[in-house]
């Protein structure tokens, strides 16, 4: 039964951490329609701030997580203006493609610079916090929780009750229509790409104490972001949350139950139910902002 | 000149220098050093990947981000045809299978999961089935590693005979006659019906089902050819270097030069895989060798720029049709025009009411047939 609580509160945490990754990949595609390929290079950035300013002027990451969510902001911003919003009305293929190529460009940019060592970033941290005698979680694991869960809140809470929330939501279900009643589609996207990068780097940034942080660490994200948002649906904030705790008690059971081969058969499982998800159900299991059209032309 | 005896023109230039190209390359390893042998059987590796890509990424449309999963399965299954090594497999395979029919059968193997999953995954439209694709290779590589009895897990599966394995020069044979013949028959299905109803698909698919066309039959034929030509590869590739693993039977790059190749060189035409192909390694090898580390860097800003500019590719500055490129990648679709479901008819006219560029989407099949593709 411990064994069992403990892979559960496990599982949780992992969740906490992927609710946090998959947000800003999820809103992205649900509202502008383009796929980031990208994603994971900017949680790579964002643990990389968490990193570089630890070492240098020995900040935890959860206070360096604030000015890194600042300047990604800037950076997703520019980026919109300059890149993403040439290809938005584009065939899938071609974002794809393009934020492919920004993916490929990011990473060898931060191995040109930082080599492609594998680091740690360190915080204070540390130790487990003991609920039972045999259960515990890590602290570095609790803030990553309490992070997703504070972001979801206020990103739901923003895009709920606040008019700028509400244009980009108008502009997730029908783009013309939201251009018809007079909002800005333009500021509504520049703004929520930029959003979207910023809370990605904050990923990066506060689950860097627990992961190794290193050039090449994005295309796994980036993959595990779509695995979620094919179980979410598109844009949903409470499907990223069901569909990363999903992934999170699923993987982490395989581990606890399994031996040896058991964080693979996780894997094998993630990402078998993409593939089943996307054929049977793509819509996502919670329903979204918008339906996932994968059987439409 | 009209612009139809222009491409003729160009056309006969292309065959003469397509044959000298053919000549030299038999010519080659007389006086070749083995390892510019071994080089050039890189190269066509490559080539032939592009070449198995573009028959479903170029010709219908269904960009396969997982293609090295066909060049793994093909590899994983001959190599373990071939190493009996576990009790598992000693009641079953026999010992010391010759390596052709292994290759062969690894290139069955491919073919046949592909035509099983395709069957599910091409229903998909357009990023799903990428996606879809990308997860199966993942899913591929990590069932790989699991099984360990029978992979030999995510360590190397190794030939244990080294003799059976033949020259360079026997390889690089090999593979160019393929080659040839593999572009040969990729040249001869774009002439064919079944060529054209592939073209169909990726123009209008509603509109050549609605002409009666099977897409769903053909598309997963074509996806299963090129899945058992690149797993036929995959075969060889193995032997050629006598052991395979994990992490580099299934590996994304090469997925990654198969789509870049065929971008640079013209997506759907079928000159354009070798030509891009060519012209990326040629680029790499000789202007990147010395930018070491920058390469990859390089490798993305010149694929976001094919993307961005070159939309046609190489074949498109001479002229050559690539098909309709343009509709294809959506650039003169105006946004909203998606959601019609009846393409043929209503997007025909955008928003203003006028009638949309490339709007004669229900082309038949026959019709297509008369569009001739580039070099």
């Amino acid at each position: 039964m411990n064994a069992f609580l403990q892979a559960l509160i496990n599982g949780i945490t992992i969740g906490g951490q992927y609710t946090l990754l998959v947000l800003g990949f999820s809103i992205i595609w649900g509202v502008l329609g383009v796929i980031n390929f990208a994603h994971g290079e900017f949680v790579m950035l964002g643990a990389y701030g968490a990193w570089y300013a630890n070492k240098e002027w020995d900040i935890e990451p959860l206070l360096s997580a604030v000015p890194i969510f600042f300047i990604m902001f800037g950076v997703g911003f520019v980026l919109q203006k300059v890149l993403v919003n040439r290809i938005i009305d584009r065939d899938h293929l071609v974002s794809l493609l393009v934020m492919f190529s920004v993916s490929i460009i990011l990473a060898n940019s931060v191995k040109l610079i930082f080599d492609a060592d594998n680091r740690r970033t360190g915080t204070n941290l540390k130790g487990p916090l003991d609920i039972t005698d045999a259960i515990s979680i890590p602290k570095k694991q609790i803030v990553v929780l309490l992070v997703g869960l504070f972001v979801l809140l206020a990103l739901s809470t923003f895009l709920q009750r606040t008019r700028l929330g509400k244009s980009i939501r108008a502009a997730a279900q029908n783009r013309e229509a939201a251009k018809i009643v007079g909002i800005d589609i333009q500021w509504v996207y520049a703004f929520t790409f930029a959003l979207c990068i910023a809370i990605t780097a904050v990923a990066g940034a506060v689950s860097s104490p627990l992961v190794n942080t290193q050039p090449f660490m994005g295309p796994p994200l980036t993959l595990y972001a779509f695995v979620i948002t094919a179980l979410a649906g598109l844009g949903s904030i409470k499907g990223a949350f069901g569909g990363a705790m999903l992934l999170g008690v699923m993987q982490s059971m395989f581990t606890q139950y399994i031996d040896g081969i058991g964080s693979n058969l996780g894997i094998i499982a993630s990402f078998g139910l993409l593939v089943v998800m996307l054929i049977v159900r793509p819509q996502g299991l919670f329903g979204g902002l918008a339906p996932v059209d994968a059987g439409g032309h | 000149m009209s612009n139809a005896s222009r491409s003729k023109a160009l056309q006969s230039v292309g065959m003469v220098l397509g044959l000298a190209v053919i000549a030299w390359l038999f010519y080659m390893p007389v006086h070749g050093n083995k390892a510019e042998v071994t080089t050039w059987t890189l190269l066509l590796t490559s080539v032939a990947l592009a070449v198995n890509w573009n028959l479903t990424g170029g010709f219908t449309g269904y960009v396969d981000f997982g293609h090295a999963v066909w060049f793994g399965i093909g590899g994983y299954v001959s190599m373990i045809l071939i190493t009996p090594r576990s009790s598992l497999q000693a009641g079953w395979v026999p010992e010391n299978w010759p390596i052709w029919p292994s290759i062969i059968l690894g290139a069955l193997a491919a073919g046949l999961v592909a035509n099983i999953v395709g069957r599910f995954t091409l229903k998909l439209s357009g990023a799903y089935f990428s996606i879809a694709m990308l997860g199966f290779f993942v899913f591929m590589r990590e069932v790989v590693r699991v099984s360990k009895p029978i992979t030999n897990g995510g360590t190397s599966l190794d030939v244990n005979n080294l003799e059976i394995i033949g020259s360079a020069n026997y390889w690089y044979y090999i593979q160019l006659s393929l080659v040839i013949a593999l572009v040969a028959f990729s040249w001869w299905l774009r002439r064919t019906r079944f060529g054209s109803s592939l073209v169909a698909i990726r123009e209008d698919e509603i509109g050549a089902e609605m002409r009666g066309i099977n897409t769903t039959r053909n598309k997963v034929w074509v996806f299963t050819f090129s899945a058992f030509s690149t797993g036929l590869f995959g075969g060889m590739v193995s032997f050629q270097g006598s052991s395979i693993e994990p992490d580099t039977a299934f590996i994304e790059v090469r997925t990654i030069d198969a789509v870049m190749g065929s971008m640079l060189g013209g997506l759907g035409s079928v000159m354009g895989p070798v030509l891009g192909m060519t012209v990326l390694y040629l680029l790499r090898n000789v202007l990147w060798a010395n930018l070491l580390d920058y390469h990859l860097l390089a490798q993305g800003v010149l694929l976001a720029s094919i993307v961005l500019f070159l939309p046609k590719g190489i074949i498109g500055l001479f002229g050559g049709q690539t098909g309709n490129i343009r509709k294809m990648l959506g650039m003169s679709e105006r946004e909203g025009s998606r959601t019609s479901t009846f393409d043929g008819m209503e997007s025909s006219f955008d928003e203003d009411g006028n009638i949309r560029e490339g709007a004669r989407t229900t082309r038949l099949a026959s019709e297509a047939e008369v569009e001739v593709p580039g070099i």
